[in-house]
């Protein structure tokens, strides 16, 4: 009996130290520090690579137009528009850009959806061919009432490869995670100038 | 002393097998792949549901096409590729629907989306007896237009099912770094 109660405390002791010492070693290896981690603030001007993309943004700025690439807005509403250049880095035709980017807190909720148009010929959410540049334009409907901001805030999203995913065993772009923040300065209207890297 | 020794060899000996045997084992994804029935420009080539004839292949710095009765003018930062295309169908009717351009270093172009409205593109739907034609059209890149494969398939995921897999051969590139007689504007109105 009381060999037996020894036992126990000494089986408990022994797994409460290696919790203990395996929580060391992780806090050590940095597994707490990454999620306190504040996210970059990525400049405006640069190109940005996400995995799949490499993003380059050019101009943002608020739309009072009924139709914004082809894209019709409610009546009396404004839009948010962000050119950007965007080059396909993956071997594949793809639109994965829908995750990409995410507007917000302000002025736009992060849950809007944009629209997404070719500006060549506004083409709404084209494929885009690897290794081809291309201009295109996200579209946020602002809220109603909203007063254009002077500038606004983005996440660039980033995705990982894997060669093999675990459901299909197919190569794929998987696991979104932010990149950084972009704050980007929204001009008069679509005749403001590119920004300049 | 000896005999264990060669116990130890015969481990590893069987190590490396069980590692040979791993890395050599064929991936699910290359199971269930669409399966390739191979050709040159010109060949007719017979899956399990089409057959598909490349006639010829005409590359355009711009597209012309018509939208509800307006003339538009498709640019792009690359050349078209308009391959015109023979399909029949074998033993029951079908839709072949999907067809990408597979350059030399293996960059695989889709089908252009920018087109959706024009007449004789894919899908097209076939009937045994009754072959016709169509356009496959593709925005490339400059230097992925020599040597390239023409893939087309009937569905997206093709698996366990035939891709045609057409091979364009070279093709010369003028002074310009464009494919030689690649036409300033493609007329994607007249018929086929």
């Amino acid at each position: 009996m009381l060999e037996s109660a020894r036992s126990r405390v000494k089986a408990w002791a022994i797994a409460g130290i290696g919790t203990a010492a395996a929580i060391a070693v992780a806090g050590l290896l940095g597994a707490f520090e990454a999620r306190h981690q504040a996210l970059a603030a990525l400049a405006p001007s640069s190109q940005v690579d996400t995995g799949e993309w490499l993003v380059r943004p050019l101009k943002a700025y608020v739309s009072a137009e009924k139709h914004v690439y082809g894209t019709l807005l409610k009546p009396g509403g404004k839009a948010l528009v962000l050119e950007l250049e965007m080059t396909n880095r993956t071997a594949k035709s793809t639109k994965d850009y829908f995750e990409l980017l995410q507007a917000g807190p302000t002025p736009v909720d992060p849950a809007t959806k944009p629209f997404i148009v070719l500006t060549r010929d506004s083409t709404m959410s084209p494929e885009l061919h690897p290794g081809m540049p291309e201009r295109m334009a996200y579209i946020w409907q602002l809220p109603d009432g909203a007063a254009p901001p002077a500038n606004f805030g983005l996440t660039v999203i980033r995705k990982t490869y894997k060669l093999r995913d675990n459901l299909y065993g197919l190569p794929g772009w998987f696991n979104p995670a932010p990149i950084g923040t972009l704050t980007m300065p929204v001009g008069a209207g679509p005749d403001a100038p590119d920004l300049q890297p | 002393m000896m005999r264990r020794l060669a116990n130890i060899l015969l481990l590893l000996v069987a190590v490396a097998f069980c590692y040979g045997l791993q890395l050599s084992k064929p991936h699910y994804g290359d199971l269930i792949g669409p399966i390739p029935a191979r050709g040159k420009l010109g060949d007719t080539i017979v899956g399990r549901g089409f057959e598909a004839r490349a006639e010829k292949v005409e590359f355009a710095r711009n597209l012309r096409t018509d939208r509800f009765g307006e003339t538009e003018i498709l640019t792009t930062g690359g050349v078209w590729a308009v391959v015109t295309v023979k399909f029949a169908a074998r033993a029951q009717s079908t839709v072949v629907s999907i067809a990408s351009w597979r350059g030399p270093t293996g960059l695989t172009y889709d089908q252009t989306e920018r087109l959706s409205f024009a007449n004789d593109l894919l899908p097209v739907p076939i009937d045994p007896g009754l072959p016709r034609k169509a356009r496959l059209v593709f925005e490339l890149r400059p230097d992925q237009v020599s040597n390239a494969t023409l893939l087309i398939s009937e569905k997206l995921l093709a698996a366990l099912d035939s891709q045609a897999e057409i091979s364009l051969g070279p093709i010369a590139v003028g002074a310009d770094g464009m494919p030689a007689g690649t036409v300033d504007t493609f007329d994607m109105t007249q018929p086929l």
